[in-house]
């Protein structure tokens, strides 16, 4: 009986096809997030198991220790200071990165000398490890803010320059040929055109530098320093306190986590028609 | 040629709204135009056929002031022009829409760099948006519209500044066959609301006999103007003007005229792009 209706009718069995394809593209779409918090909760849990089951304090924290040596900090205003003072340090080394990365990225891009003598430098210093002189530029700028704020630019200066300028290089021709054909002047040919067409790039390298940013302070702080994330991480390390030790790893991975998720809400704020 | 330029001086004795004499233009390995001299009266519709390679965008991008040329001048109402001025404007083959901005402040980019953008020039600006036929999109994104659609802001942007003359270089050529049969009669319908001067850039004969009041055939090797064809045709043309015997009789001759060069940029085309090179040229 269905079978004939369905004869008679070729419609309602395409309606139908055409009903659980839509079904089934529903529970794909609901099932990756659930299938995400699966992924964390199960290896959250792992942990947990194999920290109880190792049984030594010494060696790794469940993440049950870890939480509560959180609390504790927090409580203490332990944890409130060390953040403090390496939000500080990164904040400002960010911030300096920014502003410089984006003008010597502008400079180079607009002039040819410019790209021909700071290009050399920016690409060999981006491909080398720089962390390394870490202890270097402690040893030069002491144990205090400035040596870390020093050792964030250095790290976070290069992706931003080289981004940059890529993306002023990047500028559609014809966008420029148009704007051109109206007249325009070379400053109104970079502020309409140029600027607006490389901003997701510098976006892009900005948010590339927060994770460089974020080693940069911890690295610092590992070779010298009286507070912060990174020298909390080192004294527990060194006093073999685990779960402290693991409550500053989580405190940077939320950050990195937070600070990311912030620069992506920014770049689909400011630059909307790059989202396709 | 040299009876073009006859018929071309004895036609226009009145002075011209745009004069391109004696223009030449070189590049490293090739003469991209030699001596080419055209007159375009006031509200008059010119359209310029010829064969890849022949340097017709050249020479339009010259008129426009984005090129150079190596001799000779052009003049709009007598006046010489050198550099991309508001007496012209310019639409381009691909629709070079500024993606961040919506389709309304796309259109009035043009006015906003010449320091003229105020309450009444978006008025005026909102009324060109219409006549294309974008009323409602205003706020739309680029990559929200359609190619027509795109270059549809692309000429509401150029015709914005109110230029003299109107420079169109193969605007409709990126667009698939049906979209370019109606935007062929767009373009008639909207330069019929003003009739501006117009010169326009194609490939396509029938495009060329369809839209002008008088066809510019250019030859190549060197670029140069080989014959200038008066298009007979009352307006308004509607589409089915296309399948008149007049108007297939013009683009058969049109068609005859370029023909060898035609065949000769193809055959060379094969060992080594020509226009790809006089592209590049350019840029």
């Amino acid at each position: 009986m269905i079978q004939a209706d369905k004869a008679l009718n070729p419609s309602a069995a395409i309606a139908e096809k055409l009903a659980a394809k839509q079904r089934r593209d529903k529970l794909e779409r609901a099932a990756f997030p659930i299938l995400a918090w699966v992924s964390v909760i199960g290896g959250i849990l792992l942990w947990e198991l194999v920290g109880r089951s190792v049984g030594s304090a010494l060696f790794l924290a469940t993440p049950s220790q870890t939480w509560l040596a959180l609390v504790d900090l927090w409580r203490s205003g332990e944890l409130q200071h060390h953040i403090w003072v390496s939000g500080q340090e990164f904040l400002y080394g960010y911030l300096i990165a920014c502003v410089a990365g984006i003008v010597i990225g502008l400079i180079m891009a607009s002039y040819r000398s410019g790209s021909a003598l700071l290009g050399p430098w920016v690409s060999g210093l981006y491909a080398t490890p720089i962390i390394a002189v870490a202890p270097l530029v402690i040893l030069w700028f002491g144990i205090g803010i400035w040596s870390k704020i020093v050792v964030v630019i250095s790290v976070v200066i290069f992706p931003v320059i080289i981004n940059t300028e890529a993306g002023i290089r990047a500028t559609d021709r014809h966008l420029i040929e148009a704007i051109r054909s109206f007249g325009a002047n070379q400053f109104q040919i970079f502020t309409k055109v140029s600027l607006p067409s490389a901003l997701p790039f510098i976006l892009a390298g900005l948010r590339l530098g927060i994770g460089r940013g974020l080693i940069g302070v911890v690295v610092g702080e590992l070779f010298g320093a009286r507070a912060g994330v990174g020298f909390m991480i080192l004294q527990a390390a060194e006093s073999f306190a685990m779960p402290k030790l693991f409550a500053g790893v989580i405190v940077l991975a939320a950050a990195g986590i937070s600070l990311t998720a912030a620069c992506h809400a920014l770049e689909s704020k400011l630059v909307p028609w790059n989202r396709r | 040629m040299e009876s073009a330029l006859k018929e071309q001086t004895t036609q226009h004795a009145a002075p011209a709204k745009l004069t391109i004499r004696g223009v030449h233009k070189q590049f490293v390995d090739l003469v991209a135009l030699n001596d080419v001299n055209l007159d375009v009266a006031e509200g008059e519709f010119v359209c310029v056929v010829g064969p890849s390679g022949c340097g017709k965008t050249t020479l339009l991008r010259i008129v426009a002031g984005l090129e150079e040329a190596d001799l000779g001048n052009i003049a709009i109402d007598g006046k010489q022009v050198k550099r991309p001025g508001v007496d012209r404007g310019f639409v381009f083959q691909s629709d070079c829409l500024l993606p961040w901005r919506t389709v309304i402040s796309n259109a009035l980019v043009g006015l906003e760099i010449n320091g003229r953008r105020n309450a009444a020039s978006r008025v005026y600006t909102q009324s060109l948006l219409k006549l294309v036929g974008l009323e409602g999109f205003e706020n739309y994104y680029p990559w929200q519209l359609s190619g027509g659609m795109r270059q549809r802001v692309n000429l509401a942007r150029a015709l914005a500044i109110n230029p003299d003359v109107l420079l169109m270089d193969e605007p409709f050529s990126a667009l698939d066959a049906q979209t370019r049969e109606i935007m062929q009669t767009e373009m008639l319908r909207i330069w019929n609301a003003g009739r501006k001067t117009v010169m326009f850039i194609t490939h396509q004969i029938d495009e060329a006999v369809y839209l002008a009041d008088r066809v510019v055939v250019l030859g190549r090797r060197p670029g140069r103007v080989k014959e200038i064809v008066p298009i007979e045709i009352s307006r308004p043309r509607s589409l089915a003007v296309k399948r008149t015997p007049s108007f297939i009789a013009y683009v058969d001759a049109i068609w005859k005229m370029i023909e060898h060069d035609v065949r000769e940029s193809i055959s060379e085309e094969g060992d080594h792009p020509k226009p790809k090179r006089q592209r590049d040229a350019v840029e």
